[in-house]
């Protein structure tokens, strides 16, 4: 995946006149966004940023191998809204059994007796565990946590993954219809 | 203003009956739920539920630093289009 370019950041409003603008970082730390060397836009220009304060930073363009700076606030402001990509292949490589959410974006989902159910559409990470949403062909999508026994093999290369579909609980139950009666539903202090 | 200390933690009781019978099970399975107003107790850790959350149940695995929080805050209701960006996850 040597062209694939991952989104960290986005440039925002510039702040002041001597051409500092607000960056968005999207990377886990966001201070790290500037720890990874020249960024490039849509259009291929490469970027070096350099935080000023939190989430303000200087902005130069690269051009031949120099460094010209965004001087003025006219300036920074025509990068507003310029979004800010790193190669895939510049993101350090995981730890043994770690995976690149971006990674597991699009893969192909197989069961565990090699027939396709359909792709990874989305990565959910809300802080309770990583989990796949699987898109399947004429059915609703399968969502499954991203762990070893639901999700035993992982081959970005070959991009598949193998799933074994947790079983679920009252599966067959639709969503309630509307408000419990009342007394049901009660809370207790266990 | 806080929830009173004497009442303990507000969860709605059939969560108790079903974390029990799957514990019990020892299967590796998702726990529907729709009761997104339960406090998770010491008792969920190491359980996975599906957390409705008004379109599908998002996988919720709980662990020991999510007791005492309620489980809708782990499935947002909002659409999320998230950017991953340099995030890396290990599996569970």
């Amino acid at each position: 995946m040597p062209d694939r370019l991952i989104l960290l950041g986005v440039i925002g409003r510039p702040h002041g006149v001597r051409g500092h603008v607000h960056v968005v970082s999207h990377t886990d730390d966001p201070a790290s966004l500037a720890e990874y060397g020249p960024l490039v836009d849509e259009r291929g220009r490469r970027f070096v940023l350099r935080w000023k304060t939190d989430g303000i930073a200087s902005v130069a363009l690269l051009q031949d191998g120099r460094e010209v700076p965004v001087a003025d606030r006219d300036a920074a402001a025509r990068l507003t809204n310029t979004r800010l990509f790193i190669e895939r292949d510049r993101l350090p490589p995981p730890e043994e059994d770690e995976f690149y959410l971006a990674d597991l974006d699009g893969l192909a989902a197989y069961d565990a007796a090699g027939a396709r159910i359909g792709h990874v559409a989305q990565v959910h990470d809300y802080g309770a565990g990583v989990s796949l949403e699987i898109a399947r062909e004429g059915v609703g999508p399968l969502l499954v946590p991203f762990t070893r026994a639901a999700v035993p093999e992982v081959d970005v290369a070959g991009g598949r993954i193998v799933v074994v579909a947790p079983a679920e609980m009252d599966a067959e139950l639709p969503p309630p219809p509307g408000p419990l009666p009342r007394g049901e539903g009660e809370g207790c202090a266990p | 203003m806080a929830r009173s200390v004497w009442k303990g933690p507000f969860v709605d009781g059939y969560l108790l009956n079903k974390a029990d019978a799957s514990r019990a099970s020892g299967r590796n399975e998702i726990i529907r739920i729709w009761s997104r107003r339960s406090t998770i107790l010491p008792q969920f850790v190491g359980l996975t539920f599906g957390v409705y959350n008004g379109h599908k149940f998002l996988p919720v695995q709980v662990t020991e630093n999510m007791v005492g929080h309620k489980f809708g805050e782990f499935s947002p209701t909002r659409t999320f289009h998230g950017h991953s960006a340099d995030k890396k996850a290990k599996r569970g």
